[in-house]
């Protein structure tokens, strides 16, 4: 089996001995391998002096230009112009078909109390007295007045 | 520890600390962006990353190491957006090619009886480099430019060491292609 995929970490020294030992023997007879280390070691040895200088950088300006990206607070999306806007034109648009839409829950709770007072109604009706009581005062005191009624 | 002064909000630490990277930061940038402006910006932004989240690095890996992955991920991420491939197409296809000769000059060569073969030679290969895949191209920098062993350039890519050498073997095979053509 060949070593070509060995072959950088093997001219970097980075193989572990064993691994080291097994490519050095396969070298040893296969010139195809022997070759692409060879021409590995080339490209290596090319590009390392060969780096290509960057353009120059003024530091200073560069540190100044930094020191200022440090100093401005990164801005959280609800504090940038279109997200705000976005946000507010949503809340609107809620608000109006919240005041436009008929309070189903209020009706819903309004229902509810019909209902207990429905059920209570046989109870409610044997009573001359309540007929005083404004229907919707207070269920405690009826409840009372049946507990005294069945005694 | 540096890093943990910066997370402290040291001024002075993270003056120092820039000091100690800019070079190569910028450097590193300009040889996976190509331009000179977005190298700039890119190796600034690592900073003022470094500088947010100092916070967080827990110290179990080199500071290096941490900061070349917010380097590397950026400039893959710029890579990403578009901006590097327009740039390595137009320098591929020679639109500018005053400016791809000028940036690419290689250090005062050993050889002063073949400068200009040499020369053209670095150009061509610095050019193949160019057109390396990002993961690839990433890995020979932080190898032969950055001098990092196989396991950090693992850490700084996320990958595997096994990944890293695949990379490494198709970087160079691919080049070995571009010396044999030269």
């Amino acid at each position: 089996m060949h070593v070509e995929k060995d072959v950088v970490a093997y001219l970097s020294g980075e193989l572990a001995p064993a691994e080291q030992a097994r490519v050095t023997a396969h070298l040893e007879g296969c010139e195809a391998c022997r070759r692409a280390v060879a021409e590995s070691r080339a490209v290596l040895v090319a590009l390392a002096p060969g780096r290509p200088a960057p353009p120059p950088v003024d530091w200073a300006r560069y540190q100044a230009e930094l020191r200022a990206k440090v100093a401005r607070r990164p801005r959280g999306w609800w504090r940038r112009p279109w997200p705000a806007l976005a946000a507010a034109a949503v809340a609107t648009i809620v608000l109006v078909l919240t005041l436009q839409t008929p309070d189903r829950r209020l009706t819903d709770l309004t229902a509810l109390d019909e209902t207990v007072l429905g059920a209570q109604l046989p109870m409610l009706q044997q009573y001359r007295m309540v007929e005083r009581l404004d229907m919707l005062e207070d269920l405690d005191v009826i409840g009372q007045l049946d507990r005294i009624g069945s005694r | 520890m540096l890093c943990r002064r910066v997370a402290e909000r040291d001024e002075a630490a993270f003056d120092l600390l820039v000091a100690r990277y800019q070079g190569r930061a910028y450097r590193l940038a300009w040889s996976m962006v190509r331009d000179a402006e977005d190298a700039r910006d890119l190796s600034q932004e690592a900073f003022l990353r470094v500088y947010r989240t100092a916070g967080s690095f827990r110290g179990d890996a080199r500071f290096s190491t941490w900061f070349y992955r917010v380097l590397v991920n950026l400039c893959l991420d710029h890579r990403r957006r578009g901006w590097w491939q327009r740039l390595v197409v137009r320098d591929a296809i020679g639109e500018d090619p005053e400016r791809g000769v000028l940036e690419r000059q290689a250090a005062p060569v050993v050889d002063p009886g073949d400068t200009l073969g040499r020369e053209q030679l670095m150009t061509q290969l610095w050019g193949a480099v160019d057109r390396l895949s990002p993961q690839q191209r990433a890995a020979l920098l932080l190898h032969v430019q950055e001098e990092q062993p196989t396991s950090e350039i693992a850490a700084v890519l996320q990958c595997s060491e096994a990944t890293v050498r695949v990379h490494l073997h198709r970087a160079v095979s691919a080049l070995r292609k571009t010396m044999g053509q030269g």
